[in-house]
């Protein structure tokens, strides 16, 4: 699955399509009609839109919804699966979230001025401290409960948070669960 | 002083009622909900809101450090207990006044001896109350509870010390059950309120159940609004009450209001509070006191002009109260039928739904009091109580009547929404009822 959809279309037509001979036009869309039909079969969605320049060799397939890989520009997540990955889209966040257990203060650091628990990009293991709420003068630690990679931390430092808030955006490294909505 | 901000530590009807109080004081209000709750009236008729916890009331309602923390972070001066949850915990109050939060309510050591029955009724003793023969303590033994029970005499009832509003009790009718329902009422005290103490007392079946309403300030006033006449329950949920207790003698009723106002004054109560009594052939019995507002006080409110929560609201605030004893007349006669989300055809079990359609009645003299509302989801977690219906008039019949048309104008369908209604509009055309001479039996044995 993931050798369609990791290479774009794009990337089809500069690499494997661009040497081509206009002699064999027939095989050559013949071919690209499959792998149109392969990105089609695995893709999450029915793409809105399949345009095909044979004479310059271009494929360009449109997805109406912001999950599906955009045709040329398709990133993905580490693990090939474009539902997880961080920079489909920039306004869509998914992944894993921890919530708030409880009303209180979200703190990014252990003290003042040192650094956060865990920054962007870290990757994290499970039990790991992300943070810490403050409830009635009691610091209580916030761990992961996924192991993964940090995406964002969704709250700023010293904001108060109430219950079930998503405060730790994680990129699960065990893609079988979706684990977005847990705790809420 | 006054408060700029309250906290309303509850849910469903009574948070609305509170919050409406504080808008019409000038007060701005902050609901707190479960994840059950989101959409729940009480968060839409706050100024803010802040969600405290999962559904189930253990991690929400009565997670004292989630409500002193929202309490905290919405800059609240104040939190109003309104009933049931956080209202008679003393735990509560403490924690409260140890983040410089004015809990509305009685002082936590009052609401920590009062809390305690088999204490409370030790307490009103001595303040010269009348109680029924009984244990002087808890009894901490099967053999203590023999030796009693051959002294009391059957049938007598045993309570959980730390029970309250109908809960934790048996009734035992001869010798032979004591044993069983001592270890079985022990048990279950243990279960329901983490306590497993209990006493004992005379246990009347012909009996009403009166309350005085009183209201004492940190002044030295305390003053009494006459009682409630409670005595139409199911398995000791009041269903219906009304204000005055109809039929009651003069005597017996200022003896009662002295009586409550005395032991007001003994425990140094502050705000609001019921001093439940039984009425019987001897007279009547101190049973319990309830230190919050009451789910019938509006009946009280009704017959004596007097907005009980926002009294209570000033008393908290330190203070004194404005009216005297002589300024309190109260004004024909104010019931109240309790609408919940149950199926009598199914023993009274819950029966929460989707409120497709919900017009609740209107009209002179009719008030109701209720967090319903059309397309909304009742959800399982809490209290069947969905709507209060209160009517007025001069004379106790007009407002049997009243009643009997508002509850026929309430409109309430959806799928699996049952509601107690049908039984409602029974009890208010029932003979027995007209005529006042219903007793606490009186829905159990009707059949």
């Amino acid at each position: 699955m993931s050798e369609l959809t990791q290479d774009s279309p794009r990337a089809q037509t500069d690499d494997a399509l661009a040497g081509l001979d206009y002699d064999n036009s027939g095989l050559a869309l013949t071919d690209i009609c499959r792998s149109i039909a392969e990105v089609v079969r695995v893709g999450p969605d029915k793409p809105r839109r399949v345009r095909i320049a044979l004479g310059a060799a271009s494929v360009e397939v449109e997805w109406d919804n912001e999950r599906a890989p955009a045709a040329a520009q398709a990133v993905l997540g580490p693990h090939g699966d474009p539902g997880a990955a961080g920079g489909a889209g920039e306004e869509v966040l998914e992944g894993h979230r921890e919530c708030a257990p409880l009303v209180g203060t979200f703190y990014a650091a252990p003290s003042p001025g040192a650094p956060a628990f865990v920054q962007p990009g870290d990757h994290v293991e499970e039990g790991q401290q992300l943070g810490i709420i403050e409830a009635m003068k009691l610091m209580n630690p916030l761990a992961a409960t996924r192991r993964g990679r940090v995406v964002e931390v969704l709250v700023g430092d010293g904001e108060p948070v109430e219950y079930g808030e998503p405060l730790v955006l994680i990129d699960p490294d065990d893609t079988a669960a979706d684990g977005s909505d847990e705790g809420v | 002083m006054g408060f700029g901000t309250v906290l309303v530590a509850n849910r469903g009807e009574i948070a609305i009622r509170v919050m409406r109080t504080c808008r019409e004081l000038g007060i701005r209000t902050v609901a707190v909900h479960s994840t059950a709750d989101r959409d729940s009236s009480h968060v839409h008729a706050a100024d803010a809101a802040v969600q405290i916890g999962p559904g189930a009331p253990r991690k929400s309602y009565l997670s004292a450090p989630a409500v002193v923390e929202a309490a905290l972070r919405t800059g609240a001066d104040a939190v109003h207990p309104g009933y049931g949850f956080l209202s008679e915990d003393p735990d509560f109050a403490e924690i409260c006044a140890e983040n410089g939060l004015t809990f509305i309510g009685p002082r936590p050591e009052v609401l920590a001896r009062l809390g305690d029955k088999a204490v409370a009724r030790s307490l009103m003793t001595d303040a010269g109350l009348p109680v029924l023969p009984g244990s002087p303590g808890t009894v901490d033994s099967a053999a203590e509870a023999s030796d009693l029970a051959s002294r009391i005499g059957y049938p007598l009832i045993i309570k959980a010390a730390a029970g309250g509003g109908g809960r934790g009790m048996t009734v035992v009718r001869n010798a032979s059950d004591l044993l069983p329902a001592y270890r079985q009422t022990r048990a279950t005290a243990q279960a329901v309120f983490g306590d497993n103490r209990v006493y004992m007392e005379r246990y009347c079946d012909s009996a009403r159940h009166i309350e005085v309403q009183v209201l004492a300030d940190g002044h030295g006033t305390v003053l009494h609004l006459g009682e409630r006449d409670c005595s139409v329950q199911r398995r000791h949920q009041k269903l219906v009450e009304e204000s005055p207790g109809p039929g009651l003698h003069p005597q017996l009723r200022s003896a009662m209001a002295r009586a409550a106002v005395r032991g007001a004054r003994a425990i140094g109560y502050t705000g609001a509070g019921t001093f439940e009594f039984l009425v019987h052939d001897e007279g009547f019995s101190f049973m319990e006191m309830n230190c919050r507002i009451q789910v019938e006080h509006p009946v009280t409110e009704a017959v004596y002009g007097v907005d009980l929560v926002a009294e209570q609201i000033r008393v908290a605030s330190g203070e004194a109260l404005r009216m005297s004893q002589e300024d309190l007349v109260p004004r024909g006669v104010a019931v109240e039928c309790r609408v919940n989300a149950e199926d009598p055809a199914r023993d009274f079990a819950p029966a929460p739904g989707t409120l497709a359609e919900f017009v609740p009645p209107g009209g002179p003299f009719v008030r109701v009091d209720t967090h319903g509302r059309a397309g909304w989801k009742v959800p399982p977690q809490y209290d069947s109580l969905l709507a209060k219906v209160v009517c007025w008039a001069p004379e106790r019949d007009e407002a049997l009547d009243r009643m009997d048309r508002a509850l026929a104008e309430f409109r309430i369908a959806g799928p699996g929404v049952h509601t107690t209604i049908p039984l409602l509009r029974e009890i208010v055309a029932d003979p027995v009822f007209r005529a006042g001479r219903h007793i606490t039996s009186f829905l159990d044995t009707r059949g």
